[in-house]
């Protein structure tokens, strides 16, 4: 994929540092729109292209005619804008600093509140929420999310479990009301609805943007590199790369991505392959989408840190960027065959192999680079009580040696995404082990690839598998010789389901050497014990035969996954305590 | 920059190719549309012309062993009409209609890399050999230090002899004469191509050459053997390939490794003129040919091979849009092209289905048979350190790779490309491992990975170091095919230099002597030093300087005696723990001697002094810098000239260029130095404890005191006689 050449449809410089994320674009008069930024610690920038700010707190700027400077005493540490009022059309900038949270109308140079923050503040938006129309601050805290009025009253206000890292409202379940969609340090992207989170998605890292694709799609974007879409709550593709996203926007039937390093790419919606790709100067600040030119259509404004300010027109994948470039149908026809030379390549490649492994039938010596055709790959997922940890069993099923076994995974490991094993030349054996300790409980698809040959190979046979491990893999069904030790710490609650469903709950969610099964119809009640693999701590679950349950546990933690993940299977929204 | 507008243009597919092993068959005259042969290392020669951007085959030779050269030439004087291919040790010689009109079995031991034809002339280079046949006889043999990379040969006038011009590994040029050494000059790029400006005087000699640095130059010889650098390499890949291309004024076409075409045009009548860069199209895999003439259209292209070998043109827009009437092809000619093409696949597909079927069925079957696909294409070679110390390996697929897998023994540091996603995975049970794998981003046909061996790693390297690279890639078959690759103890000793150099310096010396051959001695000297020793010959010289610290390393070995000379008492503490480990590995007694000259390290500390104290200068105003980037002031007012908020001094560090690239060297000098003083004291003060001294040492480094630590050095004896 080469550099594009397409040039921005406009470009200025602000002259001014920009922090990155803390940009955004209003219409302080209602109509023409203003970047505004962080310029460092404690300065703030609007540029206005379309006439100054009259007066007030705002200074002008010694570095650029249309800027002007707003100091404000404190650390910014994130930026808001939207038209609060319900008299006026005017959006309303909302500055957060690390405790506060200031509301000023620019145009009026008046304040409209100015609140403490409990509990810190992360992120501000604004937008509507729940049934109410009304625009509403959202702040995002350290372990909550609270809804403010246009004059700063508290409106609703939930517990988060994470540092609140990103957020958007949009009708997530289109029932006609917005739901809050959150983004956290702890890897979760939640989904709030009416002071309850009707889902939770578990991502590998923490959560950098989130992003607004269309009534059903959002795209988002994690501090270790991976973007992708969401569509219902399902994941739709996802990639990762060495930087991390800044910024990501629906523009023109692509996803565009601002990376740290200052490069901007556009992806197809659907597969997340690049179409286009230009490099800016600097780092990404932000990027966004405005109406900049007052065209009637919003462009996308990307901002470098060093305060360059580029804005690109919607791309349209067959069109390019400018419409004049359009491809006449016999240059068409020879890219097509570029691409269909590109497959036959492949394809004769592959035969190779087959027609290689035709030849070498009649040959007894073994090659350097063979292998029996029937070799296949084992895999086993044991637990080892030794070693605290979930033991992969990766074997051949003939004296082939498995040469290096590739574990990728995310989120698991303590460094990288992928574990590997090599053994050393004297231990070549068919089987070869690999420890796995999810730190947290939640389902994980781990691929694996083995490269199967002899010892003295040159060439080995690469075997991929997907093994699924489920949400409470960790825990292992404890022998009956287990001594019951009492505890104090447990749950209870009522549920009225047939145990058979449990039953298949249990199987689901945990790693057995053998499934449970009910032995006769006449069987109502179910008692399991479980050890953690990682403290050796009891969990035991018991399903009585008038539907009380109880979870114990020491953990809290544990009980409350499982209490959310049962309800989810059995699809129960209030549980009786 | 780019001033031209070329698109590319498919043409065939054909196994992988070789560099130089595509030319243009030049004109008969009346007809203007030109033919083109290429050979691939399947064996297979093909000339083909093409029409309505169809390739239409004129002939094609059954597969045999692997072809590296191709010239077009001619026979009889007149117009250029015959292809010679050269391999493996065998050059054939083709009629435009295919038939083999010439055989020869040349007597040279390697494969031909090379070769040039001038009249009736055939020069050959194989190895480090140039051989030259005058009418298929072989008149003479010249053996070079190097490997011979490429050559040129230029007729004498009024005489029959021959003069060449040679590009040799390491050295530079040379020209050759009747098998005699006219004159011979060195070029620290290392230039691995050559090409003739097209109506070049006879009177002189040049060629233009691309290196493996990437840069561009120019090589004469008339009174005696010059080059100059016109085109510095500025980041770009290794020079692959050069070739002509004529259109609107000569310009010089470069095809690089790192899958870079450019187009330079050149002054032909003042060469030394800086060339000019008109136009780069980058394909993602090295090219390995690159030349122009008018192969599709009656209008000039620029005809383009790549390694895994697709063949494609680089045609000018204006050709390709208005075009369609300009070559009275019709749209139509192309569609059905593409429709052709569409159905082959197809074929091809449910061919493959097929077999990958058959395949799989055999999985389950009782009765195995045995799957051998065939080697993966790969390519990789690993160069000395380069000046940041590191050591790349660039790895060069056939196919598309998905991951790479290293494994070492030992600590190593490793850093790739920065499309691939490099993760070192969490060790297996012993810490002084590394296991790291590389994600590639999709279409990855080449990549590099740079590695070094880890500071804290101990200075006990007692033989070079294998890496164990693991490639995949992502289509099928799925293969992994395992690359070895050794690190030598004393990477740095990358630059090639004369041996016979009169040279101020304090040399320490190593002396051994005992029954080994030349040939074990020089297995065992690669087990230290980057890149291709000398053969094995009767006696052996050379030296290398070390890329970082200029210090010199010569050595001098025949059968049964070595000496080994260098003025890094380091350097020769790590061979003589190297060579010892080595001849104990292979139960051969060796007596080993040192001689190490009191003044060695402050001589040394000398040679580096001013970039120690640069180094350091640097360290501290990175320091500085940081604190004041870290008062985050605004930038307007730290420019505000009329109320200065920072003294003259610290403006000037604030201004400075922001050079996090290079990389501090202040701590790699330290350390060299404690290493030197540390080695010193074990080979000269046998084993005698002085630890107090290497303290006090590294407090000075680490300080600066200039004054300390060259009493350090020199009066080290003086200060143990005083404690006995």
């Amino acid at each position: 994929m080469q550099m594009s050449m397409v040039q921005p449809v406009f470009k200025l410089e602000l002259n001014h540092k920009v922090s990155p994320g803390i940009v955004i674009i209003a219409k302080y008069d209602g109509t023409h729109p203003c970047l505004t930024a962080s310029a460092g610690y404690d300065k703030i920038i609007i540029h206005h292209p379309y006439g100054g700010i009259s007066s007030g707190r705002a200074q002008r700027s010694q570095a650029h005619g249309e800027v002007s400077e707003l100091n404000v005493s404190q650390a910014v540490v994130a930026l808001a804008a939207g038209p609060l009022r319900p008299d006026c059309t005017r959006d309303m900038l909302l500055i957060g600093s690390p405790t506060q949270i200031l509301a000023y109308d620019v145009h009026d140079n008046s304040d409209l509140f100015f609140k403490e923050a409990q509990d810190g503040v992360n992120v501000l938006i604004t937008g509507s929420f729940g049934k109410s129309n009304d625009m509403l601050v959202i702040v995002g805290g350290n372990s909550s999310v609270h809804g403010l009025s246009w004059e700063g009253n508290e409106v609703f206000w939930n517990v988060v479990s994470g540092r609140v890292t990103s957020m958007i409202t949009f009708d997530f379940d289109k029932d006609g009301e917005n739901e809050l969609v959150i983004g956290c340090d702890d890897f979760y992207i939640r989904v709030l609805k009416n002071n309850q989170f009707i889902m939770e998605l578990a991502e590998t890292g923490s959560v950098s943007c989130l992003s607004l694709i269309t009534e059903v799609r959002f795209a988002y974007g994690l501090v270790n590199g991976t973007i992708g879409i969401y569509e219902e709550g399902l994941r739709l593709w996802r990639v990762k790369s060495k930087q991390k996203a800044i910024a990501l926007q629906w523009s023109g039937e692509s996803l565009a991505c601002a990376w740290a390093n200052g490069r901007l790419d556009w992806r197809d919606g659907a597969s997340g392959r690049v179409l286009r790709r230009v490099q800016m100067r600097a780092g990404s600040a932000a990027m966004l989408l405005a109406d900049y030119r007052s065209l009637g259509a919003p462009d996308l404004v990307c901002v470098s840190d060093r305060g360059e300010v580029l804005g690109y027109p919607p791309y349209h994948e067959n069109v390019g960027f400018n419409a004049t470039t359009k491809k006449v149908p016999s240059e068409e026809d020879r890219l097509a065959i570029t691409e269909l030379l590109n497959r036959k390549q492949a394809l004769m490649v592959e035969m190779q192999h087959y027609e290689a492994n035709a030849a070498s039938e009649d040959m007894d010596d073994r090659p350097v680079t063979g292998m029996p055709t029937n070799t296949r790959l084992q895999v086993a997922v044991t637990s080892n009580d030794d070693e605290g940890c979930l033991d992969l069993a990766i074997s051949t099923n003939n004296e082939t040696i498995v040469r290096t076994a590739l574990v990728l995974a995310e989120g698991i490991f303590e460094s990288g995404e992928t574990l590997a094993r090599h053994p050393t030349i004297n231990n070549l054996r068919s089987l070869v082990y690999a420890p796995l300790k999810p730190p947290r409980d939640v389902p994980i698809d781990i691929h694996i690839k083995a490269l199967v040959g002899y010892a003295e190979s040159e060439q080995f046979h690469i075997f991929e598998l997907t093994k699924h491990l489920p949400r409470f893999a960790m825990y292992r069904t404890a022998p009956s010789t287990l001594s019951k030790t009492k505890s104090d710490n447990f749950v209870t609650f009522r549920i009225t389901e047939r145990i058979q469903r449990i039953c298949i709950w249990i199987n689901q969610n945990f790693l057995l050497d053998e499934e449970v099964e009910i032995e006769n119809e006449d069987m109502k009640e179910l008692n399991m014990t479980f050890l953690s693999l990682r403290d050796k701590s009891q969990l035991n679950m018991n399903f009585a035969a008038n539907g009380q349950v109880k979870f114990t546990t020491p953990d809290i933690g544990l009980a409350g996954d499982l209490i959310q993940s049962l309800a989810i299977y059995l699809n129960v929204g209030d549980l009786q305590v | 920059m780019m001033e031209y507008d070329l698109a590319r243009i498919d043409y065939i597919l054909c196994g992988i190719t070789y560099p130089g092993t595509l030319k243009i068959l030049p004109n008969p005259g009346h007809k203007t549309q030109q033919k083109f042969a290429v050979g691939d290392k399947n064996g297979v020669l093909q000339c083909l012309c093409i029409k309505d951007e169809e390739p239409i085959v004129q002939f094609k030779t059954l597969p045999g062993k692997p072809i590296t050269s191709i010239q077009v030439a001619s026979t009889n004087g007149n117009h250029i009409d015959k292809i010679f291919a050269a391999s493996g040790h065998e050059v054939k010689g083709y009629t435009r209609k295919g038939k083999v009109f010439l055989t020869i079995e040349t007597s040279v031991s390697e494969t031909i890399t090379s070769m040039c034809i001038l009249n009736s002339d055939l020069v050959l280079c194989s190895g480090r050999t140039v051989t030259f046949y005058r009418d298929l006889r072989e008149i003479y043999t010249y053996a070079c230090e190097d490997r011979v990379l490429d050559i040129a040969a230029f007729s004498t006038p009024n005489s029959t002899r021959v003069r060449l011009l040679v590009l040799v590994g390491n050295k530079g040029a040379a020209v050759v004469e009747n098998g005699e050494l006219l004159a011979r000059t060195q070029i620290p790029s290392g230039p691995t191509r050559l090409i003739v400006p097209p109506a070049h005087r006879t009177a002189e000699l040049a060629v233009f050459y691309g290196a493996s640095d990437g840069s561009i130059g120019l090589i004469q010889y008339e009174t005696d053997l010059s080059s100059t650098c016109l085109v510095e390499g500025g980041g770009l890949g290794a020079v692959v390939c050069v070739g002509w291309y004529f259109s609107n004024g000569a310009h010089l076409a470069v095809g690089r490794h790192d899958g870079s075409v450019q187009l330079y045009l050149v002054d032909l009548d003042n060469v030394t003129e800086k060339p000019r860069l008109k136009f780069t199209y980058f394909c993602g895999e090295p090219i390995t040919s690159v030349c122009g003439g008018s192969v599709g259209t009656e209008e000039t292209e620029l005809l383009v091979s790549t390694f895994s070998g697709r063949v494609f043109a680089l045609r000018s827009q204006r050709l390709i849009s208005g075009g369609v009437a300009l070559n009275n092809m019709t749209p139509e000619a192309l569609a059905s092209r593409r429709n052709k093409l569409e159905l082959e696949v197809a074929r091809l597909e449910k061919q493959t289905a097929a077999e990958r079927e058959k395949y799989q069925r055999n999985t389950r079957s009782l009765n195995a048979g045995m799957s051998t696909p065939p080697l993966l294409e790969i390519q990789y070679e690993l160069t000395g350190a380069m000046l940041n110390g590191w050591q790349e390996v660039v790895i060069t697929a056939g196919v598309p790779l998905d991951m790479l897998f290293i494994y070492c023994n030992k600590k190593l540091e490793v850093q790739t490309d920065s499309a691939a996603v490099l993760s070192v995975c969490p060790p297996q049970g012993k810490a002084s491992e590394i296991l790291a794998t590389v994600r590639c981003q999709a279409g990855t046909r080449r990549i590099w990975l740079q590695m070094r061996a880890a500071v804290d790693c101990g200075p006990e390297i007692t033989e070079g170091t294998q890496v164990l690279v693991y490639v995949l890639p992502a289509g099928a078959p799925r293969i992994a095919r395992l690359i070895k690759l050794s690190l030598p103890a004393l990477p740095q000793y990358s630059q090639h230099v004369d041996p016979d150099r009169a040279d101020d310096r304090v040399w320490c010396e190593l002396s051994l002597s005992g029954g080994f051959s030349v040939a074990e001695m020089t297995s065992w000297l690669s087990e230290a030093l980057p890149g291709e020793l000398p053969r094995p010959a009767a006696s052996i010289t050379f030296a290398r300087e070390h890329c970082l610290l200029k210090t010199i390393l010569i050595c001098r070995y025949q059968r049964g005696a070595a000496v080994i000379k260098s003025d890094n008492v380091s350097t020769i503490a790590t061979l003589k723990d190297l060579l010892s480990y080595c001849s104990l590995k292979r139960a051969i007694r060796v007596n080993i001697s040192c001689d190490i000259p009191e003044m060695c390290c402050p001589m040394l500390f000398k040679s580096i002094k001013d970039r120690f104290l640069s180094e350091y200068q640097r360290k501290k105003e990175y320091h500085l810098k940081e604190a004041i980037g870290a008062l985050d002031l605004d930038i307007n007012t730290i420019n505000n000239e009329s109320e200065p908020i920072l003294c003259e001094e610290y403006l000037r560090v604030w201004k400075s260029a922001d050079d996090t690239k290079n990389k501090l060297f202040f701590n790699d000098l330290v350390a060299t130095v404690e290493q030197w003083y540390s080695d010193w004291c074990k080979l000269s003060l046998y084993g005698r404890d002085n630890s107090s001294q290497k303290i006090q040492l590294k407090t000075a480094l680490q300080e600066c005191q200039v004054n300390d630590i060259e009493s350090i050095l020199t009066h080290n004896d003086l200060q143990i006689d005083s404690n006995m």
